[in-house]
């Protein structure tokens, strides 16, 4: 017969380890409180946060941005949020200022130009609040992931994008029994058609951004592509890259006047809001400034899809713009902690942006999205999601394709051909410096 | 000499014992001798600008070397030493060579017109009439203006639609109508659009050319000039023969201040074209910020920009052996 007593069972658990346990446990549980009420945590109490940004091209953005709600956040977790503005073009030398000082703000941001690779040693490894925002928000676009992300870590955070749609004046377009330009052929009979009834068409052969953007997006549209997956071949020298430059030529010939050698980024807006253009690739600020400028030209400028290439393929290249934190800053967890919050409000940004903002996290590039989602003629945009990319597709952004970029070598292909250069010249040229600047990187 | 051997009389015999006796001090010390000490002396006082000059100009100088012959870039505080790398990596560019011809136009352009432009404001501002003081206070304005504020201005004015410019000369009959052939695209076309930046650096810049002038000008003696007049010289007899010699060492610093100006003007060509069309206004100064800062590669553009120094040299030397001829 057994004995019926309770064996006595020695504790598993000492005091020390039970406190240990418990207190971790307490420790956690504050963390996920005050994570789920978004609280930041105190020691963040009392210190300043420094953010340097663009000056946004909704000017109502920045002044939300900067007396609400940057001052509500710090508000309400005891935080004196300092932000700084500058053109969007200076962003990269004051960049590459604050990291030889190794003292300046805390967080910054790189508009169009991302320097993710260059700079990542420098920077704070941000994977916990990436992956955090993918999970609280369904998940990244594809093309967020490589704007930020070095040897399987994140350092930086992506929080929008500006797209470059096609504006068209439908008036111009139904008047001339034109279909809408949903492919780029269709935008090129349309340019022919308009231009000798004094409305051209135009895209920047000149070195700037835009220039940088739009050929892009033709050249992937006609199934071209910059670089591999991997980010080290060059694929530039193809049969659809020298498609895509004698279709460019044919549309500056055919369409355009030669004012678009001197474009910066603006001109075309300004083209569009005079009721000259019939129609520009750009980004919808173009379609903002013809509302407040020019009424009559605003009611009849529609936006488009991305025009798809000879192939029905349709790529659109965007204008990234992504957040990141110096490692010399000395108020890291505030900086994360307003990243983190700032993810959360893309939805926010968006309506006060008018529309400009495009989300990365796929939650909220559900429709409706906020302001184009309740706008009939900007509900297209809600499609561009799935066909955006950036700089270097369908490789990643790495730092020659940076270069590249910084010196607007394929605008200045498309240049060349637009002002007579034969096409295998320019491909030489082209291709040249392409492999001029990918061997020095690998040398380096 | 004593006043004996001034008479012509033997020497005292008491003089030659002190003469022969040994010196009764402790031998002093090189630095304590009168001349090392007036030596000292002098040093102590240029020290500071010798200081001032080795920081500012020596250091930023010898780090710039440094960087063009490491492998220096914006995100890597690591730099490795490549020799004369980046040299050779930016002479196989077609668009350093672009950018050095550019340079060299943008120079020489800019120099002629800011000569001819100076000097005529200088002459002009030298006259007696009402409101002088008011008139050189206001030709500055260009030169202390912010050059981004000038510079949008002048964005403006030669806008490819809106340009006013166009539209006065389209009035005057000189022109066609926008969109016609005629219609000066002054950014976009090439050769226009170097010559748009340099009017743009003639502008801002002339004024200091002028009063550098008015400076010397002013410093020439009237009797001089009067008495060239009197000996029945010309108007640009008593300029190139009176006035020219004798403010020679001013017209020479400003020429050495208008140089370096002049190719280190970086703003003027990256706000107005970023360099383009094409790179058909690209200049030195441009292509090394884009290479150095914009694509972070510190060695690279460091490398370009002492290409600069090449064509400074010139001028340097020039200015500098003529200021020291003058000396003698």
């Amino acid at each position: 017969m057994s004995d019926p007593r309770p064996v006595p069972v020695k504790a598993s658990v000492s005091r020390r380890r039970f406190l240990t346990v418990a207190g971790a446990g307490v420790t956690t549980s504050a963390l996920l409180t005050m994570l789920d009420a978004r609280q930041a945590p105190a020691q963040i109490r009392g210190t300043t946060l420094r953010i340097l940004q663009w000056s946004h091209f909704i000017p109502a953005y920045d002044a939300w941005f900067d007396s609400k709600f940057t001052k509500e956040w710090g508000d309400k977790n005891g935080v004196k949020v300092r932000v700084d503005h500058i053109p969007h073009l200076e962003l990269p030398a004051r960049m590459a200022a604050e990291f030889a000082a190794g003292a300046g703000h805390d967080i910054i941001m790189n508009a169009s130009s991302i320097l993710t690779r260059l700079y990542y040693r420098s920077l704070v490894d941000l994977s916990d609040i990436y992956s955090q925002g993918g999970k609280n928000h369904g998940g990244w676009i594809p093309a967020a992931g490589p704007l930020v992300e070095v040897e399987g870590k994140h350092y930086g955070i992506p929080m929008f994008y500006i797209l470059l749609p096609m504006l068209y004046r439908k008036d111009l377009f139904d008047a001339n029994g034109l279909k809408a330009p949903d492919t780029w052929e269709l935008a090129r009979v349309a340019a022919r058609t308009l231009k000798p009834k004094g409305h051209p068409t135009g895209i920047q052969f000149s070195q700037c951004a835009d220039a940088n953007l739009n050929w892009r997006s033709l050249l992937f549209s006609f199934g071209g592509a910059e670089a591999d997956p991997s980010g080290e071949n060059i694929l530039i020298d193809s049969k659809e890259m020298r498609e895509a430059l004698r279709f460019a030529k044919a549309l500056f010939d055919e369409g355009m006047t030669p004012e678009v050698f001197s474009w910066d980024d603006a001109s075309d807006n300004r083209f569009l809001a005079s009721g000259i253009g019939s129609w520009i690739h750009d980004a919808i600020s173009a379609y903002r400034t013809t509302e407040d400028t020019n009424p009559d030209v605003f009611k009849n400028t529609h936006i488009g899809l991305e025009p798809a290439g000879p192939g029905g393929k349709r790529v659109s290249v965007s204008s990234a713009n992504v957040y990141m934190i110096w490692k010399f800053s000395k108020n890291q967890p505030a900086a994360k902690e307003f990243l983190a919050h700032f993810m959360d409000s893309g939805k926010e940004g968006m309506t006060q942006s008018r529309g400009y903002n495009m989300p990365y996290l796929l939650a909220d590039a559900q429709k409706p999205m906020p302001v184009i989602g309740a706008d009939p003629k900007m509900q297209i945009l809600q499609d561009f999601p799935k066909i955006v990319a950036f700089y270097g597709y369908p490789g990643p952004f790495t730092t020659p394709i940076q270069e590249v970029v910084n010196l607007f070598v394929l605008p200045d292909m498309f240049t060349r051909v637009a002002r007579g250069q034969a096409i295998e010249d320019v491909m030489k040229w082209g291709v040249g410096e392409y492999r001029r600047i990918f061997a020095k990187h690998k040398r380096a | 000499m004593t006043t004996a051997s001034l008479r012509g009389g033997p020497e005292p015999t008491a003089r030659a014992a002190v003469v022969s006796a040994p010196a009764p001090t402790a031998e002093r010390a090189w630095w304590g001798t009168h001349s090392a000490q007036r030596k000292i002396f002098g040093y102590t006082l240029l020290a500071p600008a010798a200081l001032y000059v080795l920081l500012l100009v020596g250091a930023p100088f010898l780090f710039s070397l440094w960087l063009a012959v490491s492998d220096a870039n914006v995100g890597d505080p690591v730099a490795r030493f490549i020799g004369l790398e980046n040299f050779r990596a930016a002479w196989e560019m077609d668009t350093f060579w672009i950018a050095m011809r550019n340079s060299v136009v943008f120079l020489v352009v800019a120099a002629i017109f800011k000569s001819l432009l100076g000097t005529s404001l200088a002459f002009l501002l030298l006259q007696n009439f009402r409101g002088k003081k008011l008139i050189r206070g206001l030709v500055v304005i260009p030169f202390t203006l912010p050059i981004a504020i000038s510079v949008l201005s002048w964005k403006w004015m030669y806008d490819s639609q809106f340009s006013v410019i166009n539209w006065v000369l389209s009035r005057l009959g000189l022109i066609g109508t926008y969109g016609s052939d005629s219609w000066p695209i002054w950014l976009g076309q090439p050769h226009l659009a170097l010559a748009a930046c340099i009017a743009v650096n003639v502008w801002r810049t002339f004024p200091f050319s002028a009063i550098v002038l008015l400076a010397g000008f002013t410093s020439v003696p009237l009797e001089v000039i009067d008495a060239a007049k009197v000996d029945g010289c010309s108007f640009f007899q008593r300029f190139r023969h009176v006035v020219v010699p004798m403010i020679f060492p001013i017209l020479m610093i400003g020429l050495l201040f208008d140089t370096v100006f002049t190719l280190s003007d970086l703003s003027v060509v990256y706000l107005l074209t970023q360099g383009g069309p094409g790179n058909a206004s690209k200049i030195l100064p441009v292509l090394a910020y884009q290479i150095g800062i914009q694509a972070g590669n510190l060695g690279r553009g460091a490398a370009i920009a002492l290409f600069l120094v090449p064509l400074l040299l010139p001028a340097l030397f020039l200015v500098l052996r003529n200021l020291k001829r003058r000396e003698y």
